[in-house]
């Protein structure tokens, strides 16, 4: 458990190393964020939906906020598998799934808080209709932040079974930019889950990608009331022990089986 | 004329050498789908939650989307040196042995990569327009056709000077500088809605400093017979050449930076 702990903080301050690229991204990702705003509400100018333009807003800040909690990889993991440099983590006294599982977790955490805190205090100063608005209500908040930590456990998950899938094919850009993209889409940031069709919305939420970002999001507009939380937090907790099972699963397997590249 | 050869020859050569690897590339091809046609699906399942966007109907959304992915993505494909490798064809001191050779600066480096994976974006775009035209009911005429021609080749042309201001900044910097992307893939963005969705600023931002609603929004417009501000047809002609405009001036620019063009080979 202490190896895995080391693992993880020796991650995490390499993480806050660039600072530099960090504000370049933040300010894309900003600039971004005000563009899919003026885009919404100029729509919802002409048809107004049954709930305030500020749960639109803030559904679009935090998505811009934690957009790299879904994007994040672990470039040393592709290079290794490439190279046969994954020879060296094998010898590791280590579970090799749990070693790269808190790798990626503290990538995931430390490079979307580095980003979100400032976005977040930017999203907030903006008026109101632009900007960030404050929670529903104190409990939807403190869910919210538990359903955000479950969010991160359940995306770590997730690019772990990317992962096992380049082992097998060796090519980063094919099948992972596919399943990337389709996460992009399912998780709400190319569109906010919110805007899908009502009836798409019943199947979609369900999804593990909702999980990550989208559960979250709507504990803290306040479009799923602190009284269903529980049955939010249980549906991703169970996503997350599926996801982490899958990849286990698929992780042994692969050693099994697995070719070193290079010589 | 020996120019276009030489581009056309070297465009032979690269696509030939990705084909190399037929798996890979049809995956990456089909990835590009997934990723446009997401964007396609966005703006559908927009239009199906609220219908219309200021004075432009599902159909004029579905053209504008079809613009700007058919001009973005064949300028993503065929000037892939520019838009993809030229920042770092700097980082690395390639660029170094494109100075030696006697073609110019840009010529080389277009020559340098292709990008055929984006044909089927290229296609979700000519999809978008399709649709776009005939739930609006076009009624295409010869001068329709020559004004969508003009838009895209001018979109093109502003689009590749955009990218050149990241090649600039970049030998001053050295590294990459993503700020840049905000212009290109934010103006790609933005602009795939008509102009006048956004507030003041950003207007000015992409009418003066990147001129997507010139190049784009206003031809658009007038194809879709509901000119923008109510300008006349001949504006509709001049105002795509801002496009050129844009690449003219920031190719000046270029000029100037390159002199202080210091390798960082080893």
């Amino acid at each position: 458990m202490k190896a895995y702990l080391s693992v993880f903080r020796l991650r995490r301050r390499l993480e806050t190393q660039y600072r530099g690229a960090v504000l370049g991204g933040v300010i894309c990702q900003v600039f971004f964020g005000i563009i899919l705003i003026a885009i919404y509400r100029a729509l919802y100018a002409g048809k107004p939906q049954d709930y305030p333009f500020a749960q639109i807003a803030s559904y679009v800040w935090l998505q811009q906020a934690f957009f790299r909690m879904l994007l994040a990889s672990d470039a040393d993991l592709l290079d290794k598998i490439r190279t046969g440099g994954i020879a060296y983590d094998l010898c590791r006294p280590l579970n090799l799934y749990g070693f790269y599982y808190v790798r990626i977790l503290a990538q995931k955490m430390m490079g979307s808080l580095l980003r979100a805190v400032p976005m977040l205090v930017f999203a907030v100063l903006l008026p109101e209709g632009w900007g960030l608005s404050a929670p529903a209500s104190a409990a939807g908040c403190c869910w919210a932040l538990a359903g955000l930590l479950l969010g991160l456990l359940c995306v770590s998950a997730m690019e772990n079974i990317t992962m096992g899938f380049t082992m097998r094919t060796l090519d980063s850009r094919g099948m992972q930019g596919l399943l990337n993209l389709l996460m992009m889409i399912l998780a709400g940031n190319v569109l906010p889950l919110t805007l899908f069709p009502d009836s798409w919305q019943k199947v979609i939420t369900l999804l593990p990608y909702a999980q990550m970002l989208d559960a979250p999001i709507r504990l803290y507009t306040g479009q799923t009331t602190p009284a269903e939380a529980p049955r939010i937090l249980l549906i991703q907790a169970a996503w997350i022990l599926i996801l982490t099972g899958t990849g286990m699963f698929f992780w042994n397997r692969n050693q099994k089986r697995i070719v070193i590249q290079g010589g | 004329m020996d120019t276009i050869k030489l581009y056309l020859h070297s465009m032979r050569m690269l696509i030939r050498s990705q084909l190399q690897y037929p798996a890979s590339f049809f995956m990456q091809t089909l990835a590009q789908l997934v990723m446009e046609g997401g964007e396609m699906l966005a703006v559908i399942l927009l239009v199906d939650r609220f219908e219309r966007m200021n004075q432009w109907g599902p159909g004029d959304l579905y053209f504008f989307f079809g613009m700007m992915s058919v001009t973005f993505y064949l300028t993503e494909c065929f000037g892939r040196g520019i838009t993809g490798n030229f920042p770092y064809m700097i980082r690395t001191g390639q660029l170094d042995t494109c100075l030696l050779r006697p073609r110019g600066l840009l010529t080389q480096v277009l020559c340098s990569a292709v990008d055929p994976r984006r044909i089927t974006c290229i296609a979700v775009g000519v999809a978008a327009l399709v649709m776009g035209s005939s739930l609006s009911a076009i009624r295409w005429t010869a001068v329709k056709v020559l004004l969508l021609a003009e838009a895209i080749v001018c979109g093109c042309a502003l689009i590749l000077g955009l990218f050149v201001i990241e090649a600039i900044f970049c030998i001053y910097s050295v590294k990459s500088v993503e700020l840049v992307n905000a212009l290109t893939y934010g103006g790609r963005s933005a602009c795939q809605y008509p102009i006048d969705t956004y507030p003041r600023p950003l207007r000015v931002l992409f009418t003066v400093f990147a001129p997507f609603a010139l190049t784009m929004h206003v031809p658009g417009s007038m194809i879709l017979d509901k000119p923008l501000f109510g300008w006349p047809l001949w504006t509709a002609f001049v105002s795509p050449l801002s496009g050129f405009a844009a690449f003219g001036v920031i190719f000046l620019v270029f000029r100037r930076a390159i002199r202080h063009y210091r390798s960082t080979g080893s």
